[in-house]
């Protein structure tokens, strides 16, 4: 068991300034960068205050960072070691949640102990890449091949998909499916598997089509065609599409959008607040934003490439994913490519749960980082 | 079990070729993101864009009126006020203190005023309204527009604002409007408006559904600058349906003035005949006309704050242990179940041993030698302990249930509390723990883990009074319920009914009575009732409770009704800390006096036919 933490272990333990001096900073400083940009609009939106919103977005982001600084310091041996009773703590939680959970617009998805209240489908979000991550970490690759070791992860996926399917929370069931099969992409099963999933995935669609939800075949019914129902559903993607169109190339100007503004854009400080920035930035504005966060996702990527771990690999892997499946739905959302599932645009949007998982997973990536490098260069 | 280098190796070039194809895949999520925003914001942004040179069509939504809440004789409680207003939006001002000196000539502003203005508008969009002025004249409104031309950026516009007319002696009944916080993907609507007002708490929220009424829409044509060009079709807003309470605001007026001597305090007076509620009032209150106008944060801390808890509707959702005035469940509990005969003597020494625990007597001296009877006229506890004994908690509890304890009384209003009818399940349930024999005792008087609100109380007196399953009614249905006993008979003997009925006549009227404070003036119609006393902390027994420290001091309780031959009304009065019964009894007299008080003004005025009065017809084939 020893030699599987030799990459790390040998040598002298690293002390803590040598840990700081190794933490990959580029990526901090991007972070700033995004909860920056959150906070500029949540100031626009709440028409020029930094209450309600932006005050309280921008230190729930520093005590968080504090949090990934402190958290790339600890060593991955004891995330690894949380990999599993993380990941049965919410499962556990998460098949609680029909029980004891605290309904909010018809979806059960809080577990509410007194002021202390989560959501267990986030927690799944950090627990099921670390816990795949742990999975691959003993296999040998003629042994990832394996049937066997096919079937379990994509237990690991599925149990808690379908438990939050339940609920219903479409949004983080998609999130469990995309994050889990490209962690099994990147930890090397097999092309053949891929290949035969996709053939029985789209066999499967009628079936899943009339498992759904009457409110969730409404919203895809309404997001095929949004005039059916200006007023009701579909007045978030067209209220959106309208503030995105008043920006044109250059936007209407810090604080000067109209649309949005006015308040005809729902949920303008949560998952809606791309329509903000597109409206008063222009498709300038995206463009820079996407690219931004493009850049964090490379170097992500790149951070992971330069880690010998295993574990460590498809931790970081894993927090980019998670990074890259919530921008994409968002601003699929946002721009009607896909129905409202209600996912936040990461660090810009308003809310503590999402913010809280991304930074967490940050941490672990960056721990991951910090101790899982090759030698000492 | 480390793999071989090579292997790791290749692991690794697998690893960022793999790494590769979902970068490329990403890149492509990315570039389809970045085509749809091309689309959306350069290729096609005519069609969406608002403020583009070609008029668009604009689709709003109307907000409707709110519904009013009337009393059961039809006077407004809550209504609307229409006020006007005047916005400027800078945006199509340009120079906002030149237009807002020429708003000046209309309506009155100071050059402070102007200042203010100017400031609050630089700090906010340039396309938001900020108001100038509300309250207007509809003279004022008519030369604004007049002079709209010369006024760019200028606007009136028409709101409502909930008004309150009885102040702080029905805000909890009533409840108050405030602002939506958050609304769900599929809501109504018409709750997106700005602004739009919900009821919060009360017969608002309670009756929220009714008096929020349909929104409308308007289809119009407008120009690049959001101006209305012409409308193409107009949906009107269908106003909220009236909600009627049975509550009799003027009685309610006068029985919290009464209540203005207490710090904390709640009273429910019922009709027993139709179970209407004449009165639910609970001090202190708060001015609902305040708190919907949109209150101070720090007014709104200072209520929240206090330790009277002054947005708190006792009357439904303060919890008291019943104390002896739940021995009339006990005593009726017992009669039926055959456990006691009604001459039989329990001799009482002031207290009651049981699993080697003394349990104390109101009175310590000790009543002697009692019959059930006297029991309930005296308030001797030690004669239910006796009683509860033989019943075990099984048939107290089944007993307590049948008279309307243990779950909400359905009146609408969501701040109504179930209460605790405690038994062995309860407790387990509920504290993880068995059930202990004395805990019996305890629950047969009253004390203990057994729980009401004044609502419930009132109904056990209610229910007593009339033999039948009173059900309290808050709001006056649509059409009048046909015939008379509608509520179905209880599943107890008429001649225990009587029993106990006369023991509480008796503990009001009689000479040694322990509820004697109840009493009317000299003429007027007899009262029965009971008094209790809510232990705050241990069993300190009522002679005590008067001399300690207010904080400390019991909760003063009384159930009662009248006339005591013929029921009409059923009450229930709490103290917050009034020490013994009586003062709780005190109060409900006077509440009692006002109530037929208002019978006899109601009949002077309509010239003997007093038909409009709820339920006068049992009180007049009394009195005649």
């Amino acid at each position: 068991m020893k030699a599987v933490y030799s990459a790390w272990n040998t040598g002298q333990p690293l002390r803590i300034g040598a840990k700081l001096l190794r933490v990959h900073w580029p990526v901090i400083v991007t972070t700033c960068i995004l909860a920056g940009i959150g906070t500029a609009t949540l100031y626009s939106v709440s028409g020029g205050s930094f209450l309600p919103w932006a005050e309280r977005h921008t230190l729930r982001f520093l005590v968080m960072l504090a949090v990934v600084v402190f958290m790339a310091t600890v060593r991955l041996e004891v995330w690894m070691k949380l990999a599993y009773p993380v990941y049965a703590v919410a499962l556990l939680t998460l098949a609680l949640v029909p029980y004891v959970g605290v309904e909010a617009l018809g979806a059960k998805r809080w577990i509410g102990a007194g002021v202390i209240s989560f959501q267990p489908s986030e927690l799944m979000k950090l627990a099921l890449v670390a816990a795949l991550a742990r999975y691959y970490v003993h296999l040998r690759s003629d042994e990832v091949g394996r049937l066997r070791n096919v079937l379990i992860p994509l237990a690991m996926i599925g149990v808690p998909v379908l438990l939050t399917l339940q609920q219903p929370d479409l949004g983080s069931a998609a999130l469990f499916v995309a994050l889990g099969l490209s962690l099994m992409f990147l930890a090397g099963v097999p092309m053949r598997y891929f290949a035969f999933g996709a053939i029985v995935a789209i066999a499967a669609l009628p079936a899943i089509w009339s498992g759904m939800h009457g409110y969730q075949k409404r919203r895809i019914e309404v997001f095929l065609n949004p005039g059916t129902d200006p007023l009701g559903a579909g007045y978030h993607i067209t209220q959106s599409k309208i503030a995105l169109g008043a920006g044109g190339i250059a936007g209407t100007g810090f604080m000067q959008g109209t649309q949005s503004q006015l308040n005809f854009v729902p949920e303008k400080h949560t998952d809606f607040i791309a329509s903000i920035i597109g409206e008063e930035w222009g498709f300038t504005g995206m463009m820079v934003l996407l690219a931004i966060y493009a850049a964090l996702i490379l170097m992500m990527m790149l951070m992971a490439q330069r880690c010998e771990n295993r574990f460590a690999r498809l931790a970081i892997a894993g927090s980019a994913m998670t990074f890259f499946v919530y921008v994409f739905i968002n601003l699929a959302m946002v721009t009607g490519l896909v129905p409202v599932v209600g996912v936040p645009l990461p660090l810009v949007s308003y809310g503590g749960t999402s913010m809280t998982t991304l930074m967490l997973g940050l941490g672990i990536a960056m721990s991951a980082y910090v101790h899982g490098r090759d030698g000492r260069h | 079990m480390a793999d071989p280098p090579d292997d790791e190796r290749r692991r690794r070039n697998q690893f960022t070729r793999r790494c590769l194809m979902l970068g490329g895949a990403q890149a492509a999520g990315f570039g389809l993101i970045g085509l749809r925003l091309f689309d959306l914001q350069v290729r096609d942004a005519h069609r969406y864009a608002p403020l583009a040179e070609d008029n668009r069509i604009n689709l709003q939504v109307l907000p409707p009126k709110r519904g009013r809440i009337l009393d059961a004789f039809g006077r407004v409680i809550a209504d609307n006020d229409d006020v006007f207003r005047v916005t400027i939006t800078p945006s199509l001002a340009r120079d906002v203190g030149a237009i807002l000196r020429r708003v000046g000539h209309i309506v009155p502003l100071t050059d402070d005023e102007i200042a203010g203005i100017v400031t609050r508008t630089r700090k906010k969009n340039r396309n938001l309204p900020t108001i100038i002025a509300s309250d207007l004249s509809f003279e004022q409104v008519a030369k604004l527009n007049l002079h709209a031309p010369s006024l760019p950026g200028i606007k009136t516009d028409l709101i409502w604002r909930r008004r309150y007319r009885d102040g702080a002696a029905l805000s909890h009944v009533v409840g108050f409007v405030g602002s939506v916080e958050h609304f769900g993907i599929d809501d109504d609507a018409v709750i997106r408006i700005p602004d739009f007002r919900v009821g919060k708490s009360g017969a608002e929220l309670g009756f929220d559904a009714d008096l929020r009424g349909t929104g409308g829409t308007l289809k119009s044509e407008v120009d690049a600058r959001g101006r209305i060009v012409r409308e193409l079709e107009k949906v009107d807003p269908v106003t909220g349906r009236d909600v009627t309470l049975t509550i009799d605001s003027e009685l309610q007026r006068r029985v919290v003035e009464r209540m203005q001597g207490e710090r904390r305090a709640s009273a429910v007076l019922l009709d027993i005949a139709t179970g209407h509620i004449v009165v639910m009032a609970s001090v202190p209150g708060f001015d609902p006309t305040n708190i919907a106008g949109g209150i101070s944060e720090s007014d709104w801390a200072t209520l929240l704050g206090s330790g009277d808890e002054p947005l708190l509707n006792r009357a439904i959702s303060g919890l008291y242990a019943p104390g002896s005035t739940f021995v009339v469940v006990t005593a009726l509990a017992a009669l039926d179940a055959g456990v006691v005969s009604l001459d039989e003597r329990i001799v009482c020494n002031g207290r009651y041993e049981y699993g080697g625990q003394i349990y104390r007597c109101s009175n310590s001296a000790g009543h002697g030698s009692i019959t059930l009877h006297d029991a309930i006229r005296s308030s001797c506890e030690v004669f239910f302990y006796a009683m509860s004994l033989r019943l075990g908690i099984g048939r107290i509890a089944g007993a307590a249930r049948a008279m309307g304890m243990g779950a909400v009384s359905d009146i609408g209003l969501s701040e109504a509390k179930p209460g605790v009818v405690p038994d062995p399940d309860w407790k387990r349930g509920n504290l993880y723990a068995g059930w202990l024999g004395g805990e019996t005792l305890l629950t047969g008087i009253g004390q203990g883990y057994v729980q009401a609100t004044p609502l419930q109380l009132a109904v056990v007196a209610a229910r007593l009074a009339s033999g039948r399953a009173v059900a309290p009614v808050l709001r006056k249905p649509a059409v009048p319920e046909a015939g008379s006993g509608a509520f179905a008979e209880l599943a107890f003997q008429a001649a225990h009914f009587e029993t106990v009925r006369r023991a509480m006549t008796a503990a009001v009227n009689d000479a040694g009575g322990s509820a004697a404070k109840a009493k009317l003036a000299e003429g007027k119609p007899l009262v029965a009732g009971k008094t209790g006393v809510s232990d705050t902390s241990a069993w300190s027994g009522e002679s005590t409770a008067t001399r300690m420290a207010w904080p400390k001091r019991s909760h003063a309780l009384f159930i009662g009704y009248e006339p005591a031959d013929a029921p009409r009304y059923a009450i229930a009065t709490v103290i917050e800390h009034g020490g013994d019964g009586e003062a709780a009894a005190a109060l409900a007299s006077d509440i009692l006096a006002l109530a037929t008080d208002r019978v006899s003004d109601e009949r002077r005025r309509s010239g003997g036919d007093s038909g409009n009065v709820p339920g006068v017809g049992a009180g007049r084939d009394e009195a005649g």
